[in-house]
């Protein structure tokens, strides 16, 4: 560990008691029926609270970078602190302490993802354009990549970029782009080469969320709310400036973003309303308020989900020490993506069984049909980012060494692949 | 930064477990391959006495994590959790749990200095072999858990010279070969802890048949059985709790090694068997069975850590009883599911008395139950988590 990492915790800690207070009691005592039910995993507000949240964020992350906070493993010329990943968890792990807006709309996809994408890929004044403005928390940037016929094989887009001079024309539709209706900037996935491989055909540029031709229609989602958006694309014209990596070169663009997802998304721990639904005292509580206490069945279950919920935290934790310590991270990214899915699954539903039928009707009662959107939004966690599938592949072929499934295509001109559907080419 | 939480609380570093590690693996390699577990179980004492002395004296893994007052070198449970862990990967026959964690720690935890004195430099030294009786007459260990109904199989009475035993042990793991059998009887002032000579009169020692080859269990009946109290009359009770913790998280640490034995045999035969013109390793039906035993695995082995390092007062740990509590329901149900898988994936050689595929899935479901199982571990958890 770095020998100056004490002095910039220091210096971090006396930023956060400056600009934020700190968390009282660490919010353990389980105080059933007082305050907000909620355990929801999606927001479902209405558009002037969400508008209302991204403002406090942007603000918060810029109060962050005023302070040199903003962005600290990157370079000083972009305006980074330069330090190294150790330096970022520690501040990470203090800012936990504090009561301090949730930013995770600027930092999920933006500043985790996009944000190293474009310092490793783009060129020297875009990356002066762009990476100040959205680590001081000026404008949030989104990712072009999912489309209707690209979900899990995402090298089969068929967005197209087709150069005009100094321009490029994209035309397509893109699906799944959270925080699409507040960026400034997305990363879009073109096919720029239908006759090479899909792999090589692939083109990646940054395109302005304002241009003319860019229209963003909200997803709503089963679980009632729209946290996603479908972004249609109309001949938009990009400067080639925009363009990141070489020309049919943007899958080893979108392989740094991936990279970084799935650390991003790992990560996760189970904090938020959702969090209750694998918090034991929560649950016990639940188990007490509806007579369950001594229900044999329902205390093995919760037994079998704490275990699972505890063990998964220790992963974690263990993982970030290694962070810590320097270490690259191993497989357990994957790993706990596919636990904390499986978690907060199983909560969800051991929370129903225990409300039972004030689940299938709002009553009224405090803390019953609370529970549907979280057990709404369940089958999304098996499935964004990465595959319950696609994530047990990449654990069985890149850790395991299995041997990949034959006959997956990867030589013939993209233009010649079967697609769903009418099965036209 | 401080409190990170390092291995052991700074009592053995990373790389010195990585030693301990190879070396005992080296060890295993050389003396231990399938075919050598399959002769010390089937053999008369159930394990190699050379392999069993050699382990002392080359390598010091019995008394490893002893306490070193008493000739071990209190080395904690984390180095301790990387020997079971390799003792588990080839299953090992050897009264190593028996002997070093059930009544090691027993005696440990007793608070007896005469009887540490007289009992751990031999269980140290592997010269002495201990054994510890579960004390419930339903072969359960908890005193206050779920099955306490039970009862205390063996009653304590005031002998001549200390106490006279009667009553009869179900399941005392390597209980035939001790040399000395700790027993939590029930006394006047309570449960209390009495050490029995294994050549004791009045003893009787049968050996079971058993769902695990390779963990040897016998019957013992006491007719006023001549024992000694070992710590306070009646203090039991702390110290089965101690021993509780303690064990399942051991054993938790050699349930992953057997887990990724059973995960490199299931992948290691799915690279090579060929059906259909391709490896089976090549259908994601099987690939992800693979996945899902690895994950399993990852969270197993993260549980089994936790509470290794939990035990040994690590900063910034779990409370040491929940910890070990969350291990042993994880790593007793992943080393359970991913036994049975590994004998799917390999399809009907798995299946054969040849093939070691069962050795696992036995070892599996017996440390699964040994303490209880799922009815009773499910339960302690919830009250070492205060519920």
């Amino acid at each position: 560990m770095p020998s100056d990492t004490d002095s910039f915790v220091e210096e971090a800690r006396a930023f956060l008691d400056t600009h934020a207070t700190r968390r009282t009691g660490g919010g353990q005592a389980v105080q059933w029926g007082v305050g907000d039910d909620q355990v929801a995993y999606f927001s479902a507000d209405p558009p002037d609270v969400d508008a209302a949240r991204v403002a406090e964020a942007k603000a918060w992350q810029k109060v962050r970078h005023d302070n040199g906070f903003g962005w600290i493993t990157g370079p000083a010329e972009f305006g980074g602190r330069g330090l190294t990943s150790v330096h970022d968890l520690a501040y990470d792990a203090l800012e936990a302490e504090y009561d301090v807006p949730d930013t995770s709309v600027l930092s999920l996809i933006g500043l985790g993802m996009i944000g190293p994408t474009i310092l490793t890929h783009a060129q020297e004044h875009i990356r002066r354009r762009y990476l100040p403005a959205m680590y001081a928390g000026d404008i949030i940037a989104c990712q072009l990549f999912s489309e209707p016929g690209a979900g899990s094989d995402l090298a089969s887009v068929r967005t197209s970029a087709v150069r005009d001079g100094d321009e490029w024309v994209l035309s397509g539709q893109k699906v799944w782009t959270s925080v699409a209706q507040h960026a400034a900037v997305g990363l879009a996935l073109c096919r720029t080469d239908p006759d090479k491989p899909k792999h090589r055909g692939i083109t990646a540029f940054l395109v302005d969320m304002a241009a003319p031709g860019v229209e963003i229609r909200p997803l709503r989602q089963m679980s009632g709310g729209a946290d996603f958006n479908e972004v249609f694309l109309t001949d938009v014209r990009v400067p080639d400036d925009h363009r990141l990596g070489d020309v049919d070169g943007g899958w080893a663009v979108a392989l740094t973003t991936l990279m970084n997802e799935r650390a991003s998304v790992g990560g996760e721990g189970a904090a938020g309303p959702a969090g209750r639904a694998v918090s034991l005292p929560f649950l016990a509580e639940l188990l007490r308020a509806n007579g369950r206490l001594d229900d044999a069945a329902a205390r093995r279950e919760l037994a079998g989900l704490y275990a699972e919920v505890a063990a998964t935290d220790y992963l974690n934790h263990q993982s970030l020490r290694r962070a810590r310590a320097g270490e690259q991270p191993g497989p357990e990214a994957s790993v706990s993506k596919l636990m904390y899915a499986r978690n907060l699954t199983r909560g969800a539903h051991f929370a129903a069984e225990v409300v039972g039928p004030r689940l299938v009707a709002d009553t009224g009662e405090w803390g019953t049909f609370a529970w549907a959107e979280l057990l709404l939004a369940t089958p999304a966690l098996r499935i964004l980012g990465g595959t319950e599938e696609i994530m047990k592949n990449i654990l069985a072929e890149r850790v395991l060494g299995l041997p990949k499934e034959p006959g997956i295509d990867t030589k013939s001109p993209f233009r010649e692949l079967r697609r769903s559907g009418r099965g036209e080419s | 930064m401080t409190g990170d939480l390092d291995v052991a609380d700074g009592r053995i570093g990373e790389a010195e477990l990585e030693e301990l590690r190879a070396a005992t693996r080296d060890f295993l390699t050389a003396k231990a391959d399938e075919a050598a577990v399959r002769a010390a179980a089937a053999s008369d004492r159930g394990y190699d006495e050379k392999v069993w002395a050699q382990m002392a004296e080359q390598l010091g893994l019995q008394a490893l994590a002893l306490p070193a007052e008493h000739g071990g070198d209190g080395a904690g449970m984390t180095a301790l959790s990387v020997v079971l862990g390799e003792l588990g990967r080839v299953l090992l026959p050897a009264p190593f749990f028996s002997s070093v964690v059930l009544a090691g720690t027993a005696l440990a935890a007793a608070g007896d200095a005469d009887a540490a004195r007289r009992l751990l430099p031999g269980i140290a030294a592997g010269t002495t072999l201990a054994a510890l009786a579960a004390p419930g007459r339903d072969g359960g260990w908890d005193l206050d858990g779920a099955d306490a109904r039970g009862g205390l199989a063996v009653a304590a009475e005031p002998g001549q010279c200390g106490v006279t035993l009667d009553g009869s042990a179900p399941l005392v793991v390597d209980g035939a070969g001790a040399d000395v059998v700790l027993v939590v009887a029930a006394g006047p002032a309570g449960p209390t802890l009495c050490a029995v000579d294994g050549t004791a009169v009045g003893l009787t020692r049968t050996s079971l048949p058993t769902l695990d080859l390779t963990r040897r269990v016998a019957r013992l009946d006491f007719w006023s059985t001549p024992a000694t109290v070992v710590g306070e009359p009646g203090g039991a009770a702390g110290v089965l709790r101690r021993v509780l913790d303690v064990a399942t998280a051991a054993l938790a640490a050699e349930q992953v090694g057997g887990a990724r034995a059973c995960l490199d045999a299931a992948t290691a035969y799915a690279k090579d068997r060929v059906q259909f013109g391709r490896p089976i390793g090549t259908f994601q039906a099987v690939k992800h069975k693979c996945a899902d035993m690895f994950t399993r695995i990852q969270v197993a082995d993260a549980a089994a850590r936790e509470a290794a390092a939990a035990l040994d007062g690590a900063a910034g740990a779990p409370d040491p009883g929940v910890a070990a509590a969350v291990a042993h329901v994880v790593c007793s149900e992943a080393f359970m599911a991913v036994a049975a898988e590994n004998i799917q994936v390999h399809g009907g050689i798995g299946f054969t008395w040849e093939h070691p595929a069962h050795l696992y899935f036995r070892r599996a479901k017996s440390s699964q139950l040994l303490f209880g199982g799922p009815a009773v571990y499910h339960e302690r958890l919830l009250a070492r988590a205060g519920m």
